[in-house]
């Protein structure tokens, strides 16, 4: 019965610290002050698991590497994400210095082996839904899933992409109907 | 406080911080439009035996040089066009309506 009570008054003094420390406003709220080890790990894992979870049952459309995707993709990405996310050539942007947490560099291929169909189905959950407080937005409500698709499509051939080549698929040029 | 009460207190805290921040979107630089035509020329410098004709990249970027092409071509043409369409606007212009509550009437 001790012992119970004593766990007791340990929960809540611990949340009364947690609520005081809320109060006291001593948390760095800023961008440019990292989060330390502990609440990184938290958030990290926090959303590794989430979106895994959401992607697990995406199914894929087996069409992705075609070149009407990659084009229609590519516009995409460089009219709405390159300012984050960069292109090649570009090494940084006023958006991928100031955010926190930092928006990937999409034109570097991924290190770790994941297979391609779970990486389409992750990155089409992400592009979709955006991730809670980070800069990254929800598309969904104003683009349909073919077109998320589409910049799906267009980021697995990015990282080989040489800034000219780069130029070339996503200028709009003046014959392409404006889409917005 | 002692450690895990810090820790405590810190899980607890981006917990919460995830709860509270829904209201921290901000407007992308989205849709910029970008005025560039391809620049096809840069196509001329690249390794032609390196091109694989068959792979969706190649393909992708063929055809839109071949629409850049196309759209120059045409382009004399189009300006004549358009011209010839201001003018007939003007011609046909209609006056503006004194009250908007009788526009429907005719
Ligand atoms: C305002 C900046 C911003 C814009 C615009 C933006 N993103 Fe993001 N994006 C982010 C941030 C920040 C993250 C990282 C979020 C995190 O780590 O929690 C991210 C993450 C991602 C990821 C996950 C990458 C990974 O490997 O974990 C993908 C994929 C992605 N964005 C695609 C896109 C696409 C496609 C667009 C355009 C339609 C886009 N983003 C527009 C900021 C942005």
């Amino acid at each position: 019965m001790d012992k119970l009570k004593c766990l007791l008054a340990t929960v809540f003094i611990a949340l009364i610290a947690g609520l005081a420390f809320i109060y006291s406003g001593f948390y760095p709220m800023g961008a440019d002050v990292p989060h330390n080890p502990l609440s990184y790990w938290a958030l990290e894992t926090l959303r590794e698991r989430s979106i895994a979870r959401a992607a697990a049952e995406i199914r894929v459309p087996a069409d992705l590497n075609q070149a009407e995707r990659l084009l229609a993709g590519g516009a995409d990405y460089n009219d709405m994400c390159a300012g984050c996310h960069l292109q090649p050539g570009k090494q940084q942007s006023d958006f991928s210095l100031g955010l926190y947490p930092v928006p990937p560099n999409l034109t570097q291929a991924e290190t770790d082996e994941e297979d391609a169909t779970a990486e389409a189905r992750i990155r089409f959950w992400i592009i979709k839904h955006g991730i809670k407080a980070s800069g990254m937005p929800a598309w969904g409500p104003s683009h349909d899933d073919d077109r998320i698709w589409n910049m799906v499509a267009f980021l697995q051939r990015l990282p080989e992409l040489s800034p000219e080549q780069y130029q070339i698929l996503t200028a709009r040029a003046e014959s392409d109907t404006e889409q917005h | 406080m002692n450690k895990a009460n810090l820790s405590l207190s810190l899980l607890c805290l981006s917990l919460s911080a995830l709860l509270s921040l829904p209201a921290q979107a901000h407007d992308p630089k989205e849709h910029m439009k970008d005025g560039h035509k391809p620049n096809c020329a840069a196509m001329k410098d690249m390794d032609h035996s390196k091109m694989d004709m068959t792979d969706p990249l190649v393909q992708a970027m063929m055809r839109k040089c071949t629409q850049q092409m196309h759209a120059e071509h045409a382009a004399a043409g189009d300006i004549r066009e358009e011209q010839g369409q201001r003018q007939k606007q003007e011609e046909t212009e209609p006056q503006p309506q004194p009250e908007p509550e009788h526009k429907h009437k005719h």
